[in-house]
């Protein structure tokens, strides 16, 4: 009686309670953690609370009873959701530049440094006797 | 007078006193007259004593709940504990910029009391003023934090549920804010040794200035990474967010510079190297503020958005391109003298600020890529954390590898011993590593085991041979201690890989699970057997709370929670955790039976060797206290080496 109280209170009636929610494994958080929660803000299915996130978890553990693999799994939304849903972007297409694009630039970086602090070659020979000139001069 | 007035007064008058201080220092230095500087230098106390004035104007407002200012109205409500009042300043946008103007006047008014030469002076006085400016002027334009309502309410809607849930919102802001603001006196060092072509002697004036950013930004970002984990209740500390990775870039760029000044200090070359770095590392602050300001990126941390984000982006440029354009001179006039071998002491520093920046072009390059292409084609892309544990592996590697071996190198050319103790050091890893793979871990753990044992004997190695040198000279060995530079980098160092270790386990051998058990049912994981016995509900005010109570067989009861704010429609889990040496148990209520209490969900994770990155982060903050800490003169005399 008390809860119901609280939550009339609180105006959460409408946060309606189908049961209690199933277990889950971890290996169903492994596998949600490589999926971007649809709804929120940059999280995984694994860490939000969403709905969204809350059914996906759900669907992760019935799939995984019912025996299919990690990436049957995967494959199931994002046919649903599309690519956007993996987290770890697919070495192809729009995504393959973000694997391709560091390993260049830091190529491209080491390269510059090499060329930058490479031993110089010698000084050239007119700026040595002119230093040497001057050293002989009396100072003025 | 009322706050508003105060507060508006201080932004203003801040804004007044920093602009008039622009003239006068760039008048001193054009006409090359002290009295403009004299006038200059007596503004910056002025202009701290205005920017503390508004401060407190909008804690006196919060703490009288003037519900007429705007930011009261919506970060505020009357049932607040005081120290969630208290900290309200830096739970929102205007508030945070408001801190931010005030520690930037703090800090220019600190540099302005130790300045070099008249030129220089006037110089560093004309950037630290025009930064401050450039905050305040945001203050009394777009983002004003005095800004009042014509109807006020009668109560606020509080700040949100997240920040007030963990006193570790009162630390860590002010820390990164800390850190953040203080590279601009080293940048301000920067832009008029450029300018006035003293190349040499600012890295040694802006050590000091160095260290204690560097110190603050990292246990801010430490703290960030507690916070993270006791909080939102994941049970992680780090999500590769792109406002975490904002923040991040900074650290990089101050951490590579930290080591190439020291290259400078010692051997005068990476001149060039170092004012790039420095003018990189304070643009890049800007920067991580127009991109968690602007609402370009999707974020947990986007608590503040508004058309900042775009006037930040025009202050990023403009420091930039100064630093740029000045860059572009000492580049035509200045050449390193230095031969660099890769087996000195300086060719470790250069290849790890090589790394470091790396490091900071993929962080940049992941963060930014989804809005390249949404802008470019419209797609919607995601980079998140496998991504960036993938492509920050190798680089952390090399970073552990240079760690340990560097600090025994000596400058210039290797010394025959050198090879000696890299024998001994990759024959540590070598063992380290196979006794992982023996104890059945992962490769990528039994390299992280040992490369930590390959740092711990680095760091022997390199106080056996400090002591050996003392002893040689007639002298004490434990005046070691004394020789702070080297004893905190130490620390510091010791700090990295201990955090190294600890997060490749933590992320290799983390376990979550869920389960619902009804009222009686017990529960084993791991080595700890739980019971549920029931729930309680707590009206605390401002929330309602709910909490399991768990007796366990092992940590006495635990009680997670959940919290209901009246702002929030979903409830926010507050974890319960216990730290042990080895794993950390984290346990979460997701839910339970609102009708008669007879069943709760539970999330239990599972994760080892949490406590050592608190442990290795404090390390490092200590590390950068004990250089800093004022030294007597005994033991400056003591710190000297005998050669």
């Amino acid at each position: 009686m008390r809860f119901l109280l609280l939550f009339l209170t609180l105006g959460l009636a409408a946060w309606a309670q189908e049961g209690p929610p199933p277990d889950l494994s971890p290996e169903v958080f492994r596998i949600a953690r490589e999926l971007r929660c649809p709804v929120c803000q940059g999280e995984s299915t694994a860490e939000s609370n969403a709905g969204v996130a809350v059914e996906m978890r759900r669907l992760i553990a019935e799939m995984l009873e019912e025996g299919k693999t990690r990436e049957e799994i995967k494959a199931f939304f994002v046919e649903r959701y599309g690519e956007w849903i993996l987290y770890e972007p697919p070495r192809r297409g729009l995504t393959l530049w973000v694997w391709v694009l560091p390993v260049v630039g830091i190529f491209l970086l080491g390269l510059g440094l090499f060329a930058h602090f490479r031993p110089h070659k010698p000084l050239p020979q007119e700026l040595l006797e002119e230093a040497e000139r001057r050293l002989k001069e009396p100072p003025s | 007078m009322t706050p508003a007035l105060l507060g508006n007064l201080g932004v203003t008058l801040t804004l007044a006193f920093s602009l008039l201080g622009l003239v006068l220092a760039l008048l001193a230095y054009l006409q090359g007259d002290a009295r403009f500087l004299k006038g200059a230098r007596r503004l910056v106390l002025l202009a701290f004593l205005a920017a503390l004035a508004a401060f407190l104007a909008l804690e006196w407002a919060l703490l009288t709940h003037d519900f007429s200012l705007e930011y009261v109205a919506r970060n505020h409500s009357l049932n607040d504990p005081l120290w969630v009042t208290l900290v309200t300043p830096w739970a929102a946008l205007e508030g945070s910029l408001l801190l931010w103007g005030l520690l930037q006047t703090l800090y220019t008014w600190m540099a302005s009391r130790r300045l070099p030469d008249p030129w220089r002076a006037s110089l560093i006085l004309s950037v630290l003023f025009s930064i401050q400016a450039f905050f305040f002027a945001v203050m009394a334009t777009v983002a004003s934090p005095f800004q009042t309502l014509p109807n006020p309410p009668a109560d606020g809607v509080g700040p949100n549920p997240l920040l007030q849930n963990h006193w570790m919102m009162a630390v860590h802001p002010v820390l990164m804010y800390l850190g953040f603001v203080g590279f601009s006196v080293p940048f301000a060092h920067a832009v008029a040794a450029m300018a006035t072509r003293r190349y040499q002697t600012w890295v040694e004036e802006t050590q000091w200035w160095t260290l204690i950013a560097w110190g603050f930004l990292t246990a801010g970002k430490v703290a960030g990474m507690w916070w993270s984990y006791e909080v939102l209740g994941w049970g992680g500390y780090w999500a590769w967010d792109p406002v975490e990775n904002a923040s991040f870039l900074p650290w990089l760029l101050a951490t590579a510079f930290l080591h190439t000044a020291y290259v400078q200090r010692t051997r005068g070359a990476l001149k060039l190297w170092n004012f790039a770095l420095v003018t990189l590392a304070f643009s890049a602050t800007l920067f991580a503020t127009f991109l968690t300001r602007s609402g370009v990126i999707m974020s947990v941390h986007a608590f503040a958005e508004g058309p900042v984000g775009l006037v930040f982006l025009f202050g990023f440029l403009a420091f930039f391109l100064l630093g740029m354009f000045l860059l572009y001179r000492v580049g035509q006039e200045v050449q390193d003298p230095v031969v660099f071998r890769l087996f000195s002491r300086e060719g470790a520093l250069l290849l790890g600020a090589f790394f470091f920046l790396g490091w900071t072009l993929v962080v940049l390059l992941g963060t930014l890529y989804p809005l390249l292409v949404e802008a470019v084609s419209g797609a919607k892309v995601s980079v998140g954390a496998p991504f960036f544990n993938q492509v920050s592996i190798p680089i952390a590697i090399g970073i552990l590898l240079l760690m340990g071996i560097g600090p025994l190198l000596p400058w210039r050319r290797t010394r025959p011993e050198v090879f000696r103790n890299l024998a001994i050091l990759l024959g540590v890893l070598a063992v380290g590593t196979l006794m992982g793979f023996l104890r059945g871990y992962t490769p990528g753990t039994s390299l992280a085991v040992g490369l930590f044992a390959y740092n711990l004997a680095a760091i022997l190695l390199l106080v056996g041979e400090e002591i050996r040198g003392r002893l040689r000279g007639g002298l004490s060995p434990w005046g070691f201690w004394g020789n702070r530079r080297r004893v905190g980098s130490l620390m510091a160092h010791l700090g990295v890989a201990l955090m190294a270790v600890s997060i490749a386990f933590s992320q290799t051998y983390r376990v979550e699970q869920e389960r619902t058990l009804y009222r009686g049912q017990a529960w084993e994981v791991g080595t700890v057997t739980l019971r549920f016995e029931g729930v309680r509900a707590l009206d605390e005010g401002r929330r309602f709370a709910v909490e399991a109570l768990l007796p366990t067989d092992r940590f006495g009861e635990v009680r997670p929670r959940l919290h209901f704010y009246p702002q929030m429609n979903a409830p926010l889990p507050s974890p319960h955790v216990v730290y042990t040496l080895k794993d950390d148990y984290y346990f979460v209520l997701m839910d339970f039976d609102r009708e008669r209490g007879e069943w709760a969900s539970l999330r239990v994770i599972l994760t080892p060797l949490v406590l050592w990155i608190w442990v290795g982060g404090g390390l490092m903050a200590l590390g950068t206290l004990y250089i800093l800490w004022p030294a007597s003169r005994r033991q400056e005399a003591k710190g000297v080496s005998p050669a």
